[in-house]
């Protein structure tokens, strides 16, 4: 699952998958501006069938936050 | 001014200036035009105001909007914006203010279109309004008096009266659209509260799909006949191995779709889409069910080309595109053969070949869908086109009769109506300049504004001809363009429509033009011929009329006698 996770989220930002870590967001990913930002949201949601709220997805920081709100929503990422 | 990387778009010669102005914010749909632009061959330049700035771009004279000179701006607004808190609270007023409202909203619209026309020569395309399944005042609403729906409906309504009689500016129906898709997919509140998105991000590509149709159709690249199969795309079942009482038509839930789907040919044939037929069969078998099946809706005067034999069929796409003479990249192909679908694919790339699916219900929703059918205005030529084919197909039998060309012209009864340019007229010859390909010296492409600044100016010339036979009116079908200097005259633009090609129309267009040149005691002619892949038609047209080349022109010397042909009447309108 977490591999689905980093896979989403290089594929969103067209990065390569080493280049996301818990620290990656948008101030280390040039491509993360907020309109890929509800891409990944959107694609996040369809692929682990949750909804986040908005107060979620203002929050997001980084892919660390992006896990802990997963994990909220009852998605095991280290399945 | 953002332009998307990584498409190698330098080399298309097709270029399109393309504004979006929005009171909203509409990531994604500029680099979604860049790529579908892209993939029909135009290089696509934009320019996106930021959103809610539309007023001031068009307001300011001098705004980047209009430096930026678009070929094409669509004006993309919503009706939170327009109505501000009265979209909330429309019943906080009497319905007499909200009257008035409505009016007030109207005349800033109508304000902003005549700026905007007064300051720009660009093609407008503004988005309709909305309206809302819901009212807080729930069932009741269709009673009310001049409730909130029947405000927005008022709006659009004025909207598109505003816009009716003016050329090149266009209502798209936004309201259709979000029908089409539904409300709760257009508009989602998260999007909304997080990025004031009022059409969901992944319902651009449909918004960006629907808008295209304006950009092909202004650049010409719209398709103007279907191919058809038979056998499990016109009727269910194969006319060979069923019979002519087997195969499915009407009578059965599978039968009543490919009748469905005929009655959507047939009504694209009654706005001027021609129809042929490709397909495998013993020719009277299918020829039977065509001209005899009492549930056939599509009959043999329908079709302008009927190719049914055991030929290879992408031989019989050629044959067609020939015996009408269209291009290739003017066809739509349908065939339920998956295996036939690859072969016209690969070998010919530019005929548009549908993925039909495996269910004949879903045939009429995937024509209805295609985009490729469009004309920025429909002439009287364009509808009568279909009729205009079946005549043609009459010339040529009688053209297999007689055997010598001279006695064929002759007999042919042709008459040339030579007419200046009118307000009736600029809609056809702006449309014969953005169409015809063949027998066109220059190919230059003028949009409707254009013809009539030139119409409108003294020292141009603008004229059309109809020709008629005696098989019936082909219509306006030629045209010209002529830049008078004093001491000489220019034609900017001769053209005609390939199906009047070869019976001297040409002569008697061009032989008008150089007598009333000489008439007006002009001594030079001066004409182009601007090679392109497809004009060779046209090639040897001015050395043969007596035009000598004089570095990048060709010049007819007025001094000479002006040669006419003897088997056409012409009239001069």
């Amino acid at each position: 699952m977490l591999n689905d996770l980093y896979k989403i989220i290089a594929k969103v930002f067209s990065i390569s998958e080493s280049d996301v870590s818990d620290e990656s967001g948008p101030k280390t990913i040039e491509s993360w501006d907020s309109f890929n930002g509800l891409v990944l949201v959107d694609e996040l949601e369809n692929h682990f069938n949750v909804k986040f709220t908005i107060s979620e997805i203002t929050d997001v920081k980084n892919v660390a936050d992006i896990k802990r709100h997963l994990k909220n929503h009852k998605v095991d990422l280290d399945e | 001014m953002i332009l998307s990387k990584n498409l190698d778009d330098l080399k298309f010669d097709k270029k399109l200036k393309v504004a979006i102005l929005s009171s909203f914010t509409l990531n994604g749909l500029d680099e979604t035009f860049h790529v579908k632009c892209s993939e029909i061959g135009i290089r696509y330049q934009s320019y996106v105001a930021d959103y809610n700035q539309y007023n001031q771009e068009i307001l300011n004279s001098k705004s980047d909007f209009y430096n930026f000179s678009p070929d094409i701006t669509f004006l993309i607004l919503d009706i939170r914006s327009l109505l501000g808190d009265y979209f909330y609270f429309p019943y906080s007023i009497s319905s007499a203010e909200r009257k008035s409202l409505v009016k007030e909203k109207i005349n800033e619209l109508e304000n902003l279109i005549l700026q905007f026309k007064n300051n720009s020569s660009s093609t407008l395309v503004i988005t309709n309004f909305n309206i809302p399944s819901y009212s807080p005042n729930g069932i009741i609403e269709t009673k009310s008096e001049f409730g909130f729906h029947e405000m927005i409906h008022e709006i659009n309504e004025s909207l598109r009266n505003i816009v009716k009689n003016q050329n090149s500016i266009y209502v798209y129906d936004f309201n259709q659209f979000v029908s089409k898709y539904g409300e709760k997919n257009i508009f989602d509140y998260r999007q909304f509260h997080l990025g004031s998105i009022q059409i969901a991000f992944n319902y651009i590509p449909y918004f960006a799909y629907e808008l295209m149709s304006y950009v092909k159709t202004m650049l010409g690249v719209s398709r103007k006949c279907i191919v058809l199969d038979l056998d499990n795309t016109l009727w269910g079942g194969i006319v060979g191995e069923d019979g002519f009482d087997g195969i499915e038509l009407d009578q059965t839930s599978n039968g009543k779709a490919f009748v469905e789907f005929q009655k959507q040919l047939l009504s694209l044939w009654q706005q001027g889409i021609i129809l042929a037929i490709n397909s495998k069969n013993n020719f009277d078998d299918a020829m039977k069910v065509i001209r005899e099946h009492p549930d056939m809706i599509l009959r043999e005067k329908h079709f302008a080309s009927i190719q049914i034999n055991w030929d290879d069929k992408a031989q019989n796409i050629k044959q067609i595109a020939e015996e009408i003479n269209i291009g290739l990249n003017s066809i739509v192909f349908f065939d339920d053969d998956k295996l036939n679908q690859e072969r016209i694919k690969q070998e010919f790339p530019e005929v548009l070949t549908v993925d039909m699916p495996n269910d004949p219900s879903q045939y009429s929703s995937i024509l209805t869908n295609l985009n490729d059918f469009n004309a920025l205005q429909r002439t009287e030529e364009d509808t009568k086109r279909g009729v205009m084919y079946a005549q043609q197909r009459q010339r040529k039998q009688f053209e297999n009769t007689v055997s010598n060309l001279d006695q064929f012209l002759k007999q042919m009864d042709i008459k040339v109506k030579i007419k200046q340019s009118n307000g009736f007229l600029i809609p056809r010859i702006s449309q014969l300049t953005l169409k015809t390909n063949q027998f066109n010296l220059t190919t230059r492409r003028y949009q409707e504004e254009e013809i009539r600044k030139f119409s409108k100016d003294e020292n141009f010339e603008v004229g059309c001809a109809q020709v008629l036979d005696k098989f019936g009116d082909n219509g306006i079908t030629g045209a010209y363009i002529v830049k008078k200097n004093e001491t000489n005259w220019i034609l900017d633009t001769f053209l005609l429509s390939c199906r009047v090609m070869g019976r001297g129309v040409e002569d008697a267009m061009l032989s008008h033009i150089l007598k009333d040149a000489k008439n007006n005691g002009i001594e030079e002619f001066k004409a182009e011929f601007i090679p392109t892949l497809k004009n060779k038609p046209a090639e040897n047209f001015l050395s043969d009329f007596g035009f000598r080349k004089h570095d990048n022109f060709w010049v007819y010397d007025l001094k000479n006698d002006i040669k006419s042909p003897n088997h056409l009447m012409v009239e001069i309108e």
